[in-house]
């Protein structure tokens, strides 16, 4: 579904990411784990195109997305939820789904509207309210209701848990298998709680300073004998 | 006209005028000392088109009983044409100047001092064009007023009433834009975060682009009809600027609506304050009406320096009523 290749990425002069090669798998979830500082947001916003390439491709669909603008990737299909500041908090709920379904036509943007409802029927009670007012849990259900509506086919969570209380995070691990399974999604999912990561992904990255220490299946990776050595990039 | 009403008509003006100010601030981070030589260009439009066409912008709202023959003025007057050349003049200097420098990263204070130089590009500019047009109509045209064509509506001024419509239709669209409106939800929201809003699809620049407009539309509207209540050089701009500052930052640079306080405010206190104090201390004094605007600035920036729109009035209320 989407691939790197010798993927070189950072900030203007901070190079973050060292030759990735990738490949995502297509309706799977993949887990992209790391010690804080790896590189993990990097590699997401170096696909979605919101850090600077500096060599190597990123192809979706067989198609070289590498110069295409952000803004246009979310067209294609790409859904991308950063770790922070991923609603605005401005604006009311309803104002978010509105905005999410930017680049869709009314008749379509309803019918999303309504599968995103479905999956998080809790937001359903405060459309009208300010989204700044919402607790981080139902936050993050907003977020990722807004991904739904962006009728995307990968989906790319940033540590879609943290800062979350176990029983919200739990629901969310919940959510992700759901909306694989509903909807057909890729998903690439970036997070702390590795433990829960690997279990509910088929396939996981681990990265460290920037570079891939370890590729293959989740339960290979859980199952490591050096496992946290390979976590603090000693191996 | 009466004191109180001409504050009025002037602090309409300048809510007009900071409003645009406030938002390609926030849209663009751009502190725009251009914007009162926007407004003076709306000027120039509408007495461009008084002289060359007879055009009368408070006819064109009030409308004044005459023939038929007379509707194509009505339609064709300065309100509308300023409004949209203005517009265009704030997208060409944020396209052709302020657009590139923020692309090679230039700073706050880089951005300043090009709009300084616009400024100073549109008084050369301003003034020449002034010049011509004297000379082809043989009417001075480097001075002018308007207030020999305002006419009486009842006990008041048609002035009045024109600056109070206009400015509450213009809020009102400007309402209707950014709350019903798919687009107007994209600029509020880019406004907020312009990253998640590129996620989500939205082409922001688009959302500048459009800020400029709006900016440059809303001050050319302020321009044309300020000659009703003082007279206009080419170089009025660089002394209404400072009112249109004092407003936008007195309101708060953070939001829109800081720019509606801010606006009353200064309009209001800056004309009124001032001739108060002349009743007391003589008509000499009426010179240093802008010194009203910079005290209240400073004391804002002081007390809140974010501004009044900054301020947690909410958590002082209860703080004040449980004490
Ligand atoms: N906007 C930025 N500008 C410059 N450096 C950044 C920026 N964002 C992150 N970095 C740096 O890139 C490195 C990787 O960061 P990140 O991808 O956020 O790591 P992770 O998500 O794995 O914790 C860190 O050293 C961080 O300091
Ligand atoms: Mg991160």
């Amino acid at each position: 579904m989407i691939l790197t290749q010798k993927l070189n990425a950072g900030y203007k002069d901070v190079h973050v990411l060292f030759d990735i090669n990738a490949t995502i798998e297509p309706n799977k979830i993949t887990a992209v784990v790391g010690p804080n500082g790896s590189g993990k947001s990097t590699f997401l916003k170096a696909i979605f195109g919101l850090a600077s390439v500096y060599s190597g491709n990123v192809i979706f669909k067989d198609n070289d997305i590498t110069n295409v603008p952000s803004h246009e990737r979310t067209k294609l299909g790409i859904a991308y939820l950063p770790q922070v500041d991923n609603v605005f908090t401005n604006l009311t709920v309803n104002e978010n789904l509105k905005i999410a379904g930017y680049t869709l036509d009314k008749k379509e943007f309803e019918v999303r509207k309504g599968i995103a409802l479905r999956a998080f029927p809790e937001l359903k009670d405060f459309l009208g309210r300010k989204s700044g007012t919402l607790s981080g849990g139902e936050r993050q259900f907003l977020a990722i209701a807004t991904a739904l509506i962006r009728k995307a086919e990968v989906l790319m969570l940033d540590e879609p848990t943290a800062q979350l209380s176990p029983k919200f995070a739990e629901i969310i691990f919940d959510k992700i298998v759901e909306l694989r399974d509903d909807f057909n999604l890729t998903i690439i999912l970036v997070e702390q709680n590795i433990t829960r990561a690997l279990e509910i992904s088929e396939k996981a990255y681990l990265l460290v300073s920037g570079r891939v220490a370890f590729e293959g299946k989740s339960d290979e990776l859980r199952d490591h004998e050096r496992f946290e050595k390979l976590c603090m990039g000693l191996v | 006209m009466p004191v109180l009403e001409g504050a009025i008509i002037y602090a309409n003006l300048i809510v007009l005028l900071s409003l645009g100010l406030t938002m390609t601030y926030i849209t663009t981070a751009v502190p725009n000392f251009a914007q009162g030589s926007f407004a003076v260009f709306g000027s120039y439009v509408s007495l461009t088109l008084l002289r060359l066409h007879g055009l009368n912008p408070i006819y064109y709202l009030i409308g004044e009983p005459s023939g038929k023959e007379d509707f194509f003025k009505y339609i064709m007057t300065s309100i509308p044409i300023s409004f949209v050349l203005g517009g265009v003049l704030g997208v060409l200097i944020y396209v052709l100047v302020l657009k590139p420098l923020i692309a090679k990263g230039a700073e706050v204070v880089m951005l300043m001092i090009a709009t300084l130089a616009v400024d100073l590009i549109l008084l050369g500019c301003l003034g020449a064009y002034a010049g011509y047009l004297g000379s082809i109509t043989k009417k001075g045209a480097v001075k002018f007023i308007f207030t020999p064509y305002d006419i009486n509506i009842g006990p008041t001024q048609g002035i009045f009433i024109v600056s109070i419509l206009v400015i509450l239709i213009l809020l009102f669209s400007l309402f209707l834009l950014l709350y019903k409106t798919k687009f107007g939800v994209a600029m509020r929201a880019s406004m907020e975060n312009p990253s998640l809003a590129v996620i989500m699809g939205v082409n922001v620049e688009y959302t500048r682009i459009f800020s400029w407009f709006l900016s440059g539309g809303l001050a050319a509207v302020a321009g044309c009809l300020l000659p009703f209540r003082q007279e206009i050089v080419p170089a009025t701009g660089s002394i209404i600027i400072v009112s249109i500052f004092a407003a936008s930052i007195v309101g708060g640079l953070g939001t829109i609506y800081g720019a509606l306080f801010g606006g009353y405010i200064i309009g209001i206190s800056e004309s009124y304050i001032t001739y108060q104090l002349s009743t007391v201390f003589g008509p000499g004094i009426l010179v240093y009406g802008k010194v009203i605007s910079l005290v209240i600035l400073v004391i804002t920036l002081i007390l809140a320096p974010k501004g009044l729109t900054g301020v947690r009035w909410r958590k002082i209320w209860r703080r004040s009523t449980s004490s």
